[in-house]
């Protein structure tokens, strides 16, 4: 590449919300946390088994995302070229998903593998699970990237893809690039009334902003409907119309750009009725909390929702809700959330700053079928309007651990979502994803790994996933549980089949921790009793 | 080996609990009233021959009991 450049550890922001307190055990009455309270068996664990307690920090996977700062002026190097570029913009859903299929030769006389793709500075980290394939060899999955700092000159930013094997001289590769947008649909009118259709309004570049030169481009836009008041069109751009429309699928180009350069722009915006809320989740907190003792998985997820959609003109009208409700007409506020669960699933609970909220309804699942988790928030989510809340269940732990192959082995193998969330036709956005997983107390030598198939699975890589452990200390904890936490910035609902694994060792001496801690409490108190009985308080001469 | 080959090569050993879900309330119950009766057999005679025929497997019932007693009332540690 002939530019030096230095890492810059950057670490994720941390943002919490205080309107929910955290803690997985929580959604339990006050009685019963008083009379736990009391089983807190924190005051032994120097004494007693403070010997027995391995290191927490054998983990040997965590990853700390990192970003590349790259020098002022920098340009990308000019060695290949964009023989052809298809872009699929789709709009069905309340965030923009782009797939992107290129065809890039190396124009240069040096092989090169470093591919830069740009987009400006406010836009950067607003892009959710960016992922990069071989568009002939998907199977044999992502490439690597590597992200950047803003470059002060342009304000740009960059993917970095680095292709698995250098491309040579005069070569082609067909790169599929796939990634969402969030926070870019915009609603106009930006008020409206309660039963009114809703419009977004999208911009962007006819030209794919490229630091590349692009031969020849096109751009597809899916719409939701085909109620499409307002687009571009475009003049001198191309012969005949621009854009073609065939149904819902409009078409910009193909343009030959073979003389424009680099970063050259033409703005397109079109405006589509999206009466459907525009979900966006500023932070969702999950916890995975893993008993060998109960032989139990708990999850419990908190939630703060908001709509982006347009805002109410007027004050709301529950007559006027009721009236809507009733006929089942399109709303752009949240009227329902519905939550897939695992098969196994049991125990659920809905829950909000108030209090329990009973409308909800749960379908337990039949046989191996999922089951259906029917959220009611307590009002309708209209646009510019929050609701947070959090759910919770409990599956079989059998069906997500395994005990690692071989003799007396220690180790475990934990198998579960990494995100699981509502299932809602429209489409979720997540702004910042945290994952606990709490597994037992004296887990150590932890390690993680997302798992990939030959299709996207929502994530970034897991270069760019921040791992850490920590420890919890909770009920009949004496060193507290280990916990591995996995922090992700901008996610889609597209996330939600992806799956992780967890190994850990943890020996029979760990299992047995809380029961004999317990036990030499009693036993201490046994013999303090036996002790001071002996004691010869008699007043008598002595 | 990448963990889910470590996954895929564990599905003969799934893991059992060592009481199951069902029985947690019965096993603890039961441990939490011989630890009670032994405990108090011990308080009628304290004697340094009680902590060893009494303290113990009382200290050592009450400590499984609590546990699964605990599991048993849906917090599962």
């Amino acid at each position: 590449m002939g530019t030096t450049y230095h890492q810059l550890r950057k670490l994720p922001k941390v943002h919490r919300p205080d309107t929910i307190a955290s803690g997985i055990l929580e959604p339990f009455q006050p009685w019963r946390n008083c009379v736990l309270q009391v089983l807190r068996m924190r005051f032994f664990t120097a004494t007693v088994l403070g010997l027995l307690a391995p290191s927490l920090c054998a983990a040997t996977n965590l990853t700390t995302p990192s970003r590349l700062d790259l020098p002022s002026g920098f340009k990308p190097p000019q060695v290949f070229k964009n023989t052809n570029l298809v872009r699929n913009t789709n709009l069905e859903k309340s965030y923009v998903r782009e797939t992107i299929n290129v065809v890039v030769e190396n124009i240069d006389k040096q092989p090169h593998n470093d591919y830069y793709i740009p987009f400006p500075a406010e836009v950067f980290d607003r892009v959710a699970g960016f992922e990069v394939r071989d568009k002939k060899a998907l199977e044999k999955g992502r490439f690597d990237v590597d992200y950047t700092e803003a470059v002060s000159s342009d304000g740009n930013q960059y993917f970095v893809i680095h292709l698995p094997e250098p491309l040579a001289p005069k070569s082609q590769i067909t790169l599929g690039i796939s990634y969402s947008v969030l926070s870019s649909l915009s609603p106009l009118p930006a008020t409206i009334g309660q039963a009114d259709k809703q419009y977004l309004t999208y911009s962007f570049s006819a030209y794919m902003p490229s630091a590349y030169t692009t031969n020849t481009q096109k751009t597809k836009l899916k719409f939701p409907s085909t109620n499409v008041p307002d687009y571009t069109t475009t003049d001198g751009l191309k012969s005949g119309s621009d854009p073609e429309r065939k149904g819902a699928t409009y078409t910009y180009g193909p343009y030959d750009t073979a003389k424009v350069a680099p970063g050259t722009q033409h703005p397109i915006t079109v405006r589509y009725e999206f009466t459907k809320p525009v979900i966006s989740i500023s932070l969702l907190e999950r916890d995975l909390e893993v008993s060998h003792w109960g032989g139990n998985l708990a999850t419990e997820e908190r939630y703060w929702l908001r709509n982006n959609g347009s805002e109410l003109t007027k004050q709301f009208s529950r007559v006027e809700w009721t009236f809507t409700n009733y006929q089942q007409a399109p709303t752009s506020a949240v009227r329902e959330l519905t939550y897939p669960l695992l098969p196994g699933s049991v125990d659920p609970y809905f829950i909000d700053d108030i209090g329990n909220v009973s409308t909800s309804r749960y379908r337990p699942s039949i046989g191996r079928s999922a089951g259906s988790l029917e959220l009611k928030p307590r009002y309708p989510i209209f646009g510019g309007w929050n609701y947070s809340f959090r759910i919770g269940w409990n599956n079989d732990l059998a069906s997500f651990l395994r005990r690692a192959a071989g003799v007396n082995s220690d180790s475990y193998v934990l198998k579960a979502p990494l995100i699981e969330g509502p299932k809602m036709a429209e489409g979720i956005q997540y702004e910042r994803v945290v994952v606990r997983v709490v597994l037992p107390e004296g887990a150590h030598n932890v390690r993680f790994e997302i798992l990939e198939g030959t299709n996207s699975n929502g994530l970034p890589g897991v270069n760019h996933i921040h791992a850490h452990l920590s420890s919890l200390k909770t009920y009949m904890d004496t060193l507290g549980r280990t916990i591995l936490t996995l922090e992700v910035d901008s996610l889609t609902d597209e996330a939600r089949d992806s799956k992780f694994v967890v190994t850990y060792d943890y020996s029979m001496l760990d299992a047995l921790r809380k029961p004999l801690t317990i036990f030499a409490g009693m036993l201490t108190v046994f013999v303090a009793a036996w002790g001071i009985g002996k004691i010869d308080i008699s007043i008598k001469k002595r | 080996m990448s963990l889910n080959a470590v996954w895929e090569a564990a599905s003969a050993t799934p893991f059992t609990p060592l009481i199951d879900k069902d029985s947690q309330f019965s096993v603890g119950f039961n441990l939490l009233l011989l630890a009670l009766v032994t405990a108090t057999l011990f308080g009628l005679n304290q004697s340094f021959l009680g902590i060893a025929s009494l303290g113990f497997p009382a200290a050592l019932a009450f400590g499984f009991g609590a546990v699964f007693m605990i599991c048993a009332a849906g917090v599962y540690v």
